[in-house]
Parts: structure tokens; C-alpha cells; sequence
């Protein structure tokens, strides 16, 4: 391999700045809501940049930067805090409830489809984040991605190193979950009445 | 209920997958005849979009310390990119 010069370094050092820099919001909400406090998320962020500098020598311009990115950090979220935090890690999911849920919680019988959406609305964004964060890791990494980031189901099979049926089916459970968590939240918000 | 293609049931069997985006394009299609048919379906549908559109623009913003734009840019200029 032909040795890099101090001009290739500065290329390398330049691009990352230019493509991987701009992705630092997008990536430190995503470790907030992973790591669930800023001094954990701004070490992961961190963490995440520097694995991903290395490493950047070896990906290839033109590919999925944002997924690569993500990759990284959710195998640093898994392998350094998940060690950290107490939480069980729990697999099972609310199998149990009905799949329209939310829906049918929030009424469902309106002619307009708007006095349910209304509810959604005036939850807070801190309730939805945190209501998001309450999730089972195993859930909520997925459902971050595909809700939160907009990946695919292809990406987020990728990013998470799982069978597509696996991120379909913890998906589907997640999304079930946060359901379950916003419902609690509009009712402990007196934005419903039950 | 439409008197071809999907019926209500398969149609509310794929409305994560079509919410999505992840259909083959003539199941998507079909999807889509069956709601512009269907009112109750197209109430759930819609409801869906909503919660998935409500979840996405509210957990982004999240206040980006100061700082920590810098402390990177500084990590990566102590550091040679081919070690």
C-alpha cells in the first residue's frame, strides 16, 4: 500500500470535515435518546466521531455515509453504555396489545380523523422523547432509526447487524410500545379523559 | 370495501410496510386503491402518518453543546488518519 502523504491526510482530514461534521445534530439527538443524558451522549458522539476517523480511510466516497455513521454509533452505544445502565434487558414485547392501540384509546369513532391527531399534537416534545426513550433498547433503536432518522428497513438491518425480519418484527413491537408510553403520558397530562 | 384488489383486512396487514415506504410498488398501488375506496381504513391510514410524522419532528432539536463541534474538529487534527 503506497504510504500517505501529509497531503492525503489533510484530503482525508478535510473531506471528513466537510461530510462527516454536518451530521453532529442529527447524531447527538440520536445519543440522547439512546444514552438518555448529555454528558453520556456527548461522550458517545465523541467516541463515535473518533472510530469513525479512523475508519474513514476505508469508506468509500459515494456510499451510505449517514447509515456507516450510525452503525458506529449504535455498536459503541451497545458495547460501552449498555454495560452501564441498569436497565434489564428485556426482549419480550407488549405483544398483548390491540394493534390499533392508540387509535382506538384516542377514540377512533370521530368522523374527522383530526380530534385524534389533535392529542398527538399537544404532547410536549420532551414527553415524546422521553416517551421514546422509556422503550426497551431493542425497541427503541430501531424505532429511533426508522421514525426518528428515516432509514430503511434495509439500513437499519445494516446499522443494527440483524435479519430484516428481525427489525420488522422489533419494529412493529416498539412502535406498539410507544404507543402504550404516549397514551400513559396524554392521560397523566390531562389531554384525555380516562 | 373495493370489489377487487386487497380487501380491508390486507390492506391493514401492510400499513406499517406501506407507511413506510417499503412495498413492492404494486402492492403499494393496490393499497392505495383499496383507501381511496375505503373511508374507516383511510382514517387509520391517516392516523398512523400522523403519529409517525408527530414522532419525527418532535424528538429532533435537541440543543447541541456549544462546544462540542470544536472538540471534535480538535480530535481529529491531533490525530493522523492513516495510524
Amino acid at each position: 500500500m503506497a504510504q500517505t502523504t501529509a497531503a492525503d491526510d489533510q484530503a482525508l482530514r478535510d473531506r471528513f470535515e466537510r461530510d462527516v461534521l454536518p451530521l453532529l445534530p442529527s447524531l447527538y439527538g440520536a445519543a440522547m435518546r439512546l444514552t438518555r443524558n448529555p454528558s453520556d451522549a456527548e461522550d458517545l458522539v465523541q467516541e463515535t466521531y473518533l472510530r469513525a476517523f479512523r475508519g474513514f480511510g476505508g469508506f468509500t466516497e459515494g456510499t451510505n455515509l449517514k447509515a456507516w455513521l450510525y452503525r458506529i454509533l449504535t455498536n459503541q452505544f451497545i458495547n460501552t453504555y449498555r454495560k452501564k445502565q441498569r436497565e434489564p434487558q428485556i426482549v419480550e414485547g407488549p405483544d398483548d396489545l390491540d394493534e390499533w392501540y392508540l387509535y382506538d384509546k384516542l377514540g377512533g369513532r370521530s368522523v374527522e380523523v383530526s380530534a385524534e391527531t389533535e392529542v398527538l399534537d399537544q404532547i410536549p416534545d420532551a414527553d415524546v422523547k422521553a416517551a421514546l426513550e422509556s422503550l426497551p433498547e431493542n425497541f427503541r433503536i430501531p424505532v429511533l432509526l426508522a421514525d426518528v432518522e428515516g432509514f430503511s428497513y434495509k439500513e437499519i438491518a445494516e446499522i443494527m447487524e440483524t435479519p430484516i425480519g428481525t427489525v420488522m418484527s422489533r419494529l412493529h413491537r416498539g412502535r406498539k410500545a410507544l404507543e402504550k408510553a404516549l397514551w400513559e403520558t396524554a392521560r397523566a397530562r390531562g389531554l384525555v379523559d380516562e | 370495501m373495493s370489489d377487487c384488489g386487497v380487501n380491508c383486512e390486507e390492506a391493514l396487514k401492510e400499513i406499517e410496510r406501506f407507511l413506510d415506504g417499503e412495498l413492492d410498488p404494486n402492492v403499494q398501488g393496490e393499497i392505495s386503491h383499496h383507501l381511496s375506496d375505503c373511508h374507516p381504513c383511510m382514517q387509520r391510514v391517516e392516523f398512523r402518518r400522523s403519529l409517525k410524522i408527530m414522532i419525527s419532528s418532535k424528538c429532533v432539536g435537541d440543543t447541541v453543546p456549544v462546544d462540542l463541534g470544536e472538540k471534535i474538529r480538535g480530535m481529529i487534527r491531533e490525530r493522523d488518519a492513516s495510524a
